[in-house]
């Protein structure tokens, strides 16, 4: 996880610990966040790290994850994963 | 029964279809009424009801519905806007439809004043409209009503499943040779990860040498990080299409793990190509876990016209014959455990043999799966009317209800079904009336939205079916409730109850905080005949509120009426089983925490609760060679209508869906008891009534 200026870029393949810390991190931070990056070449090693994401961009819809806003993911580990969030 | 009054029972089955579908699609309309297909669907519905209604001599039926016909025609034909309070108009005429048939069924002379008024205003606005006049006038007492369309357009659900039926489609496409396709549900409890389970990792499991694999996740449940925990699963469910090698029995031990109700396994039959598009296709493969999406115009509709030549074929069977068939599975379960579990079956060392029962066994289990999923139909339908309940308070209360509907796909047992419209229409209509802030301006000043959200879900929850009604209005106050409780005399003041159960105390007869009463709800008799509704269909309701935030009415119901989850306790010699639904957890206590009170027997302290100490072997009068202390046994802690209660049982045998069978009617008498079950061995077990555990102690002690 790195965080430069408003820019904040997380790995993908967090294990739950490393998401709930990333939970802890965000949470009082949220308004200061302007954008959330997904470093590239990674895949997802747990769905709760996609929900939490799924949270920031409801608690906060004006902070930036491109990645969350194309709603799908390939990976060589999971093949096609899509997700629908009714927003 | 005579050909005559066979046919019009058939007619009043089929007239009460009609009616209840018009009572749905009349709100439907009303939320978009440029929806003229719609339109066309309810002229349909009241035409046949109609050409009925005359035909069986229910002229004043007959009556109405012709001049509703007449008005629907004309606005189906000239497709011209209607104005909303004419819309009024339309959902009035249903609700006289509906009066009125019950009217000529039960032969009643006089029908409702609203006959009259409606008919009249059907009357005029037709004459205005074939006249090029002007349209009836609003009332200026009419409210504007909630806009509640855009919760009710394209489901997340809807939409998803759409996309999971194109995924199968193509992979259908590039399906070959000794290639599997399936479609996989996963339906998570919020504890999987705490359990070591994530969506991802079956993902991967089912993707190991498969042929192609997409996942679908409906998120539409995570809530703002507000309310959210990364530890605590709260995606609604995940479908997983993959081609693969892996035949049904791989892609089962996957999954053997979870709960049965957490997943889903469909194996998609395989479509017939012509080979030489099959050749084609073949060539245009991609490597593993790559699917072709890309496909040609021609395919895509080759593809679509197969689906579409797949008609669906439905009958319509007597519940009666479905319950009668559901018992003959009972009887199939339990005969199929008695040779599973038979000393002398078991003693024979024949490989053959074990394979055989092995085979009974799962074709067993395979049959009965497919019988209960006979009974269980979506609850959307129930939530549907319920559209109608928060449309018709909103307007009666002068209050702007938001309403969200979460998880109306969920399947519930049909018997159930009939049974939870009343206590949910009451659990509504007290959310709205009493739960929600009296106006928009206390609202205001209590921070919130003044458009007060009432949010309506069904999910699964460990075995269980969770239909829950949650408001964001003030929330109950305890204090006040607890006092109320003491003074009504339900509590003497000296029980040691949590907050949960203070809360529970407004269910109780006669109970009611309300200042005044209006014609909804507050006159105190609702809430007991809820909780009574929910626990003659052994469920439960349970109560979470908080003062200012709001309130949640959960009712957790049994996945269905004639198997209940059991934890089998050994008492004695003998065998009980206790609905694990009620348990709350199990343990041998230390002899430090037993404490036996004077002229109250014993109790256990955990965690800072005195929970007492109830001895099956003393309500059920068992022999016992000698007299075993607490910290001896086994407590199993259970959750009954007047708190805790430490169950005392000599063992823990295990844990068993069993099939419930009635006692017959004298044994019916014995309140400790609900019902029986016959074990794998052929033994009989008895159902334990928790709630009457602790009265049957106190009243032998007198």
């Amino acid at each position: 996880m790195e965080f430069d200026g408003d820019v904040l870029t997380i790995d993908l393949g967090m294990s739950m610990e490393e998401i709930k810390g990333f939970e802890e991190f965000i949470r009082p931070r949220i308004e200061y966040i302007e954008t959330i990056e997904i470093a590239e070449g990674g895949a997802f090693a747990s769905s709760a790290l996609l929900a939490l994401l799924v949270s920031i961009k409801r608690t906060r819809p004006d902070i930036a994850i491109g990645f969350l806003d194309k709603a799908q993911h390939a990976s060589p580990h999971y093949g096609t994963i899509h997700w629908k969030c009714h927003d | 029964m005579t050909k005559q009054e066979q046919v019009k029972a058939i007619f009043i089955e089929e007239a009460g279809e009609i009616i209840e579908k018009l009572d749905v699609d009349i709100i439907r309309f009303e939320e978009n009424s440029s929806d003229f297909a719609l339109l066309n669907e309810i002229f349909r519905g009241v035409h046949t009801l109609k050409g009925n209604a005359n035909a069986f001599g229910f002229t004043r039926l007959g009556e109405f519905v012709h001049h509703f016909e007449d008005l629907l025609d004309y606005y189906r034909s000239t497709q011209e806007f209607i104005e909303e309070y004419n819309l009024e108009l339309f959902v009035n005429s249903v609700d006289v439809i509906k009066e009125v048939m019950g009217c000529e069924l039960d032969a009643i002379a006089d029908l409702p004043q609203s006959y009259e008024e409606c008919l009249a205003g059907i009357k005029k606005l037709l004459a205005m409209k074939k006249n090029g006049g002007d349209v009836l006038e609003p009332l200026p007492q009419e409210q504007m009503l909630n806009d509640l369309a855009a919760e009710f357009g394209l489901s997340c659900g809807e939409q998803l499943a759409s996309s999971v039926d194109k995924a199968i489609e193509v992979f259908q496409t590039i399906q070959n040779g000794d290639l599997n396709l399936y479609k996989l549900e996963l339906k998570l409890d919020e504890d999987c990860y705490a359990r070591g389970f994530d969506h991802i990792n079956f993902i991967k499991a089912l993707g190991e040498g498969a042929q192609g694999i997409e996942s679908f996740f409906d998120m539409q449940n995570i809530p703002s990080l507000e309310h959210f925990k990364s530890d605590v699963n709260k995606i609604s469910s995940l479908f997983i299409v993959v081609l693969t090698t892996k035949i049904k029995s791989e892609i089962e031990e996957i999954c053997e793990f979870l709960f049965d109700n957490e997943y889903a396994i469909v194996q998609i039959e395989k479509q017939s190509v012509p080979k030489q598009e099959q050749a084609t296709l073949q060539s245009t493969e991609k490597t593993p876990l790559q699917p072709n999406l890309q496909q040609s115009a021609p395919q895509q509709a080759t593809a679509t016209e197969q689906s579409a030549n797949a008609v669906k074929s439905t009958i319509r069977i007597d519940t009666m014959k479905l319950d009668e068939l559901f018992d003959s599975v009972g009887e199939l379960v339990i005969a199929q455990n008695f040779i599973a579990q038979n000393e002398k079956i078991r003693m024979i060392e024949d490989e053959s043999i074990g394979r055989t029962i092995e085979t009974l066994s799962k074709i067993t289990k395979r049959i009965q799966d497919r019988v209960m999923s006979l009974r269980m139909v979506a609850i959307k339908d129930t939530f549907d009317k319920m559209k109608r309940v928060v449309r018709d308070t909103s307007k009666k209360t002068n209050k702007e209800i938001h309403l969200i509907v979460q998880g109306e796909e969920t399947e519930i047992d049909k018997t159930m079904i009939d049974s939870l419209s009343d206590p949910l229409i009451h659990i509504i209509r007290n959310a709205i009336d009493h739960g929600l802030e009296a106006n928009a301006q206390e609202r205001t000043a209590a921070g919130k939205p003044t458009e007060g959200a009432v949010t309506l879900k069904a999910f699964h929850k460990s075995g269980s079916i969770v239909i829950s009604v949650s408001d964001d209005g003030r929330g109950i106050n305890k204090e006040r409730v607890y006092q109320k409780a003491i003074e009504r005399g339900i509590i003497t003041g000296e029980e040691n109850l949590s907050d949960s159960q203070i809360y529970s105390l407004i269910m109780q007869p006669g109970f009611s905080t309300a200042a005044t009463i209006s014609d909804l709800s507050g006159r105190g008799v609702g809430l007991d005949v809820v909780k009574t509704s929910i626990e003659k269909l052994r469920g439960k309701i349970e109560i979470e509120s908080k003062e200012g935030v709001g309130t949640t009415f959960s009712m957790i119901l049994p996945l269905t009426l004639a198997i209940i989850d059991g934890m089998l306790v050994r008492a004695s010699e003998e065998i009980y089983i206790i609905p694990t639904l009620s348990v709350v957890e199990s343990f041998r206590p230390e002899e430090e925490i037993v404490h036996m009170l004077k002229g109250k027997g014993e109790f256990v302290s955990l965690r800072g609760q005195h929970i007492p100490v109830v001895r099956l072997s003393d309500v059920f009068e068992l022999q016992t060679k000698e007299r075993l202390e607490p910290w001896e046994g086994i407590l199993v802690c259970v959750e009954t209508e007047s708190g805790r209660i430490a169950v005392m049982v000599d063992e823990l045998v295990g844990r068993q869906q069993v099939v419930i069978k009635s006692l017959g009617k004298s044994l019916a008498k014995l309140k400790e008891i609900s019902g029986g079950a016959i074990l794998g061995n052929g033994d009989i077990a008895l159902i334990l009534n928790v709630d009457e555990l602790r009265p049957a102690i106190e009243n032998a002690n007198g």
